[in-house]
């Protein structure tokens, strides 16, 4: 399972009077969950669709396994996608949609049962679609997406609507997919999520690329917004003894803290130790995803 | 072969089929009673003295035994062609209002195969259709004719073609439908056009052109009602010619030269529309 590398190179998209998607060239990984990231309208969803064939680009390519999804020999046994939570038809049973899949694809019937298995939808399998709860109707969704057994998943906003059990379930879900050695690329605005979820992330902003790579790298990227928190009696007496390095800020919490920015923790640790300062806490803080998603994204607001 | 399969899944899976099956049974009893009174009158009632030599023409060409067999062995049709080019726009419209346009594309990335079988579907179910008509058309026509101590005309070439030619009208209405679907992709819009132009164009627009064609001389204009496809497809069944009216097989040619043109405009667009 090593040929479902995702491939976006010089992606393009331009509406009437809007560029959804303006030069974008990123890679997913086999064996990794990456996290699809970008505030609401930033050219996710139009570009997975590119990726699947469904919106044509503008210019640009996007391949998966090397091939253009059109040109797939078997699309539905090399990709599966999860794109809208409510993308069946409402007076038909979730098994009927999944036995109609099966009739275009080319796989037999009982697929759809082992399909609803998998995500624990059996005991509603011949209930019409319309009586379906939205986190059904998501799990539905990933039951079409597993039917040809793809090594390759791509999901736009899977946990949109799901509670937090829903949420729970397909995290450890698609983890799983992700060890067995398939590509997982999950687009989310949900960053706390990706932040559990993800091996990987791509960040866009208004259609262009910000950062990519591991997530701890991304957020290490950031260091510049490094800060330690300090818990001490002698505030003041670390205050002055930090003074002497340059760029150093600190600011004192509501929680009796100190915020220190500026400097790394290490630094902090010798200058008390330096001016006898006693230190009941030194915790270096990265900044979460939420932080550094805002910092990149900032000004680039979703509605264009 | 796998996508007709589909196709046929995603219709046979909802309450859609039987309802239009019901409705067209249901007014096929009801325009079969119709016609059946209609020529009961005009096979054994004098035709009245005081019309037009044109009207008298027309009324002698109707009062024939041929035509109203054909008519009779083709009962239904109206609604029937109704029912045969809604059930055709559902087929494409409900993939985009239920959104599962994405699932069937993901499934088949070649476009043209989708539509490809989406018509013969439908065509398929015109034909079903047809055929759900004809074998209650003509044991009933038998019998009406029995019961009026005529020959029955079940042998007669003139009313078989009219028979088989209506056959050809639901195959062609079945392909329009979808080309239709396609065109316009709102559900709504797409059947509330296709019915009101199918009812209308029929009785509205006959009459219309009738009219503009005698205001303003131009006995031409009156013809030109047979371009659309509603008046065209009754012009090709009808079992005899009328005095004022052009060929049975001129309907036929212009039915296909619409069936024709909106399949293939139909998956034109499918081929470079962004589903979204």
């Amino acid at each position: 399972m090593s040929d479902g590398q995702i491939a976006v190179s010089g992606l393009t998209k331009r509406y009437k009077n809007l560029l959804a998607v303006d030069g974008l060239s990123f890679t997913v990984q086999s064996g990794r969950v990456t996290g699809f990231l970008g505030p609401n309208g930033a050219g996710k969803t139009t570009t997975l669709r590119m990726l699947l064939n469904l919106v044509t680009p503008t210019a640009g390519t996007a391949t998966i396994g090397g091939s253009r999804y059109a040109d797939l020999t078997d699309p539905v046994r090399t990709v599966g996608a999860v794109l809208e939570a409510s993308a069946a038809h409402r007076g038909r049973t979730g098994r009927n949609h999944l036995r109609v899949l099966c009739a275009a694809a080319g796989l037999p019937d009982q697929r759809a049962d082992e399909v609803l298995e998998l995500v624990g939808l059996t005991p509603a399998a011949k209930r019409k679609f319309k009586g379906y709860s939205l986190g059904m109707r998501q799990r539905l969704g990933i039951a079409a997406a597993m039917l040809g057994d793809p090594k390759v998943l791509i999901l736009d906003e899977p946990a949109n609507g799901l509670d937090p059990e829903g949420i729970r379930w397909m995290r450890g879900f698609l983890q799983g997919l992700a060890k067995q050695g398939r590509t997982v690329l999950v687009s989310s605005h949900l960053l706390s999520e990706m932040e559990l979820l993800a091996d990987d992330i791509v960040i866009i902003a208004a259609g262009k690329l910000v950062r990519q790579g591991p997530v701890g790298e991304v957020l290490a990227s950031m260091s510049t917004s490094a800060h330690v928190r300090v818990r001490t009696p002698q505030a003041e007496a670390l205050t002055t003894a930090l003074a002497g390095i340059p760029g150093t800020a600190v600011t004192p919490r509501a929680d009796g803290t100190l915020l220190i920015t500026g400097v790394e923790a290490p630094a902090v640790g010798k200058a008390a130790l330096a001016a006898g300062v006693e230190l009941h806490e030194l915790t270096p803080e990265r900044p979460d995803l939420e932080g550094v998603f805002l910092e990149l994204t900032a000004g680039k607001a979703g509605i264009r | 072969m796998r996508l007709v399969k589909a196709e046929f899944r995603k219709l046979l899976t909802t309450n859609t089929w039987w309802l239009f099956a019901l409705g067209a049974v249901v007014t096929w009893a009801a325009t079969f009673a119709l016609n059946a009174l209609f020529a009961h009158f005009t096979l054994t009632q004098a035709p009245p003295t005081d019309m037009s030599p044109e009207d008298a023409a027309n009324l002698a060409a109707v009062s024939d035994q041929v035509y109203q067999a054909a008519n009779l062995y083709t009962s239904g049709q109206f609604c029937g062609l109704l029912f045969v080019v809604v059930l055709g726009i559902l087929m494409v419209t409900n993939e985009f209002h239920h959104q599962t346009a994405t699932a069937t594309f993901l499934a088949t990335p070649h476009r043209t195969s989708v539509i490809s079988a989406k018509l013969g579907v439908a065509s398929i179910i015109g034909v079903l259709f047809w055929l759900i008509t004809t074998a209650l058309d003509i044991p009933a026509t038998m019998i009406f004719f029995q019961t009026e101590n005529m020959s029955s005309h079940l042998g007669d070439s003139s009313v078989q073609r009219a028979i088989l030619l209506n056959g050809l009208a639901y195959l062609l209405w079945g392909i329009f439908g979808v080309g239709i679907g396609v065109l316009m992709r709102s559900q709504i819009a797409a059947t509330v056009t296709a019915v009101l132009a199918y009812v209308l164009g029929t009785a509205i627009v006959g009459f219309l052109f009738t009219l503009l064609s005698q205001s303003l001389d131009q006995p031409w204009i009156k013809d030109v009602q047979y371009a659309l496809p509603s008046i065209a497809s009754g012009l090709m069944v009808a079992g005899t010619d009328l005095p004022d009216q052009p060929s049975y097989w001129v309907g036929g040619v212009i039915l296909v030269a619409w069936a024709v043109v909106t399949g293939a405009i139909g998956t034109l667009i499918t081929r470079t529309r962004d589903i979204s």
